[in-house]
């Protein structure tokens, strides 16, 4: 009986898998360590930092969509052929849809939304995941490397900003006597926050997995017991 | 054999499907692409001529004259917008350039007095410049200061920080000087190809047809 309660519940938890993967157990960025290109050049202001991601996240979700919808019929050799059309194809749908919602966001992504294209992160998820699964689950796994991708773009580009700039979403925090620390909005900054936030997340990770073990050595004690 | 036609109609079939895809989005987006665009450039143009009240766009041709045209037709051809305020005076001519830039290409208007030979404004449309260093070319108040009243009669140049002297030198932002300079060469380019075709059609543009 118990068994049978618990059966849908754990259906529940898996269709949302993929979702949780990819915006926190397998982060694109900070444990995947793909897409490197945007995550250090886009990054020195929340603002780009946010659309660049939701831009991502759009291409993502569209093109692992349309992927696993066509899996089935196309054949082997010339699937990697289709992913990359399918991902051109999104990307200029965001590039014409950014040009038309804000002006201001496209000059600040201009150079970079066409680069989407090659940003590592769509091909594979194409070839690993929607390439191979149903659309249901490729869709709710394109939203969460997507949404985990602009989740780790915005957390870099709030230190960027806030020290390079002394802003936050473009208002000013620390007043006008404020001395930006110029060097973070410069490339080398890209990389220090970068490293800085890699350093924080795998520690935690790490941290939190030792908890977890330890957890479950507690359980298994009994057991351990017996056998010593 | 039969597996390479499979092969070509699936490419053939997904690359359909994508071109149409493109086709919808773009149709669907193109006025309000044009929409926005046009706003930013009236912004620009309202912000270097203050009082501004009514423009007319002028074409220039190849051969030196102009030709009134609806808005900003094709990339590439140069064009002025002549602002007039509420008595049809005119106002001054709004120009646009470009220089190779630090990062990119700029792409700026400026806003030039016949009456004065002056440039009296200065606006960046378009560029890559490194955030909070090259981008203060368009927010540094001491910088801009610099486009008040600008001598264009005599060739436009950049010096270095805290030496202008001349009313035709610009004060360069320190630590941005390459950006600073793209834009001296940017005015002082523009200037030597556009006043000329101004002073031909003074007239004419004064009157605004």
């Amino acid at each position: 009986m118990s068994e049978i309660s618990c059966h849908p519940k754990t259906t529940e938890l898996k269709s949302r898998d993929p979702f949780l993967n990819g915006l926190w157990k397998q982060n694109p960025v900070f444990v995947q360590v793909l897409g490197m290109c945007p995550t250090l050049a886009i990054t020195n202001s929340v603002r780009n930092a946010m659309a660049m991601g939701l831009a991502t996240t759009f291409v993502l979700f569209c093109s692992n969509a349309l992927i696993s919808m066509v899996r089935k019929i196309v054949p082997k050799q010339v699937r990697i052929a289709t992913y990359i059309a399918i991902i051109a194809t999104s990307v200029t749908v965001v590039d014409y849809l950014v040009k038309a919602i804000s002006i201001p966001v496209y000059k600040a992504l201009g150079a970079y939304i066409p680069l989407i294209v090659a940003n590592c992160i769509i091909l594979e998820r194409a070839e690993a995941f929607a390439g191979k699964k149903p659309v249901v689950p490729a869709m709710l796994d394109g939203l969460g490397m997507g949404l985990g991708f602009a989740f780790a773009l915005t957390c870099l580009g709030a230190v960027r900003e806030v020290l390079g700039a002394g802003t936050f979403l473009g208002v000013s925090l620390f007043g006008p006597h404020f001395e930006p620390w110029v060097l973070f909005l410069l490339p080398p900054g890209g990389f220090i926050s970068l490293a800085v936030w890699l350093l924080t997340f795998t520690l935690w990770r790490e941290r939190a997995d030792r908890r977890r073990q330890a957890e479950t050595v507690k359980l298994e004690e009994p057991a351990v017991e017996v056998y010593s | 054999m039969s597996n390479s036609i499979k092969m070509v109609r699936m490419l053939g079939a997904v690359s359909l499907l994508c071109g149409l895809l493109i086709v919808v989005t773009h149709v669907n987006t193109l006025s309000r692409i044009r929409h926005n665009q046009e706003t930013i450039m009236k912004e620009s143009v309202a912000q270097l001529l203050p009082g501004i009240q009514k423009q007319i766009i002028y074409g220039v041709e190849p051969n030196g004259d102009l030709t009134i045209q609806a808005g900003i037709e094709s990339e590439g051809k140069r064009y002025l917008i002549a602002g007039y305020d509420s008595g049809g005076k005119l106002l001054g001519v709004v120009i646009e350039g470009s220089e190779r830039g630090y990062a990119d290409v700029i792409t700026a208007m400026y806003a030039y007095s016949p009456e004065q030979k002056t440039v009296t404004g200065f606006s960046v449309i378009e560029m890559r410049e490194t955030p909070g260093l090259g981008d203060r070319i368009n927010k540094d108040a001491n910088f801009l200061e610099n486009f008040k009243a600008l001598d264009a009669s005599h060739p436009i140049k950049t010096v270095k920080h805290g030496t202008k002297k001349e009313p035709w030198e610009i004060d360069a932002i320190s630590g941005a000087t390459i950006s600073s300079r793209a834009v001296g060469r940017l005015l002082d380019k523009s200037v030597q190809e556009t006043v000329p075709v101004i002073e031909k059609n003074l007239d004419r543009i004064q009157r605004g047809n």
